[in-house]
């Protein structure tokens, strides 16, 4: 019962994250400060997925460092991208 | 676990791979070798819309502007909330509630459908605002990644149906799920993928 609560937060967590990027991305121009900060909410939204919906923590943790890493490397290449 | 014919090692990997040092690994190993091609997949799609970005910089910058935002964000939560229900599911099959799993299953596929009938009229929109693959490099790694993704999300939620099926036939329980688990962690992997291309094709300017 716990573990589902949880997931009910995730979600709303999720959803608002969402929500928070699709205004900053409405109202700001993509300067870099606004790139970073979305940069940085989707590793945060891909590692809810990974550990709480995938059920990778306390799983593989190779496979939990995979897909770990595949959410480091693409944000970090959006904040890289802030200043082509 | 060592009878299980699927879990069988193979004998080609570091021992520090296997289950017993890394740790359990959720579905199953095909499901994996599957997953990882999938995210390669994607992978040089994101890395073919970080080269057309640099190269065409103006370009990107206004294609999300001529997006319908309001359709990818809905997406958005839809795939989300679909990823939601299948870790309900999940959790319903481990205690053996057959009865509340199937219906978390019947609300992940209902997203995925809904998700497919949004995306076909976001495409539609396109077409009548007279865009298309051809239109500029923004809209043809648009399509490219989106269509595939639609690809992904279709099948995926017949294989919900087929699991549906296979529920129903008594084939999982709270002992024995790992088909159920492997078709949840790839539909969690199409939700990640998602996850992605959302700001690259719609927030980021």
């Amino acid at each position: 019962m716990k573990h589902s609560i949880k997931l009910e937060y995730y979600l709303a967590a999720l959803i608002v994250i969402t929500l928070l990027n699709t205004f900053l991305g409405e109202k700001f121009s993509s300067t870099t400060l606004v790139s970073i900060l979305i940069a940085m909410t989707v590793t945060y939204k891909g590692f809810v997925v990974i550990d709480h919906f995938m059920e990778l923590k306390g799983a593989n943790k190779n496979l939990r460092f995979l897909m770990r890493l595949y959410f480091i490397i693409f944000p970090s290449l959006i904040i890289v991208s802030a200043f082509y | 676990m060592n009878s299980h014919p699927i879990k069988n090692s193979l004998g080609i990997f570091p021992k520090s791979w296997s289950e017993e040092y890394a740790g359990r690994i959720p579905g199953n190993i095909p499901i994996w070798v599957g997953i990882l091609s999938e995210l390669t997949e994607f992978g040089i799609f994101f890395a073919a819309y970080f080269i057309a970005k640099f190269y065409y910089p103006d370009t990107f910058a206004q294609g999300p502007q001529s997006l319908h935002t309001s359709l990818g964000v809905t997406n958005t939560i839809v795939l989300l909330s679909s990823s939601y229900f299948m870790a309900k599911a999940m959790a319903f099959i481990r205690v053996d509630n057959k009865i509340k799993c199937e219906r978390y299953l019947w609300f992940a596929l209902s997203c995925g459908v809904l998700y497919l009938i949004i995306k076909t009229w976001e495409f539609h929109w396109n077409t009548l605002q007279g865009f298309s693959a051809n239109t500029n490099e923004f809209f043809t790694v648009y399509y490219y990644m989106t269509f595939n993704h639609f690809i992904h999300v279709g099948w995926a939620s017949c294989a919900i149906l087929w699991v549906i099926f296979r529920l129903r036939r008594g084939a999982y329980s709270s002992t024995e799920h790992s088909g159920l688990e492997a078709l949840a962690v790839y539909w969690h992997m199409i939700d990640l993928m998602w996850i992605l291309i959302f700001p690259l094709l719609y927030v980021l300017r």
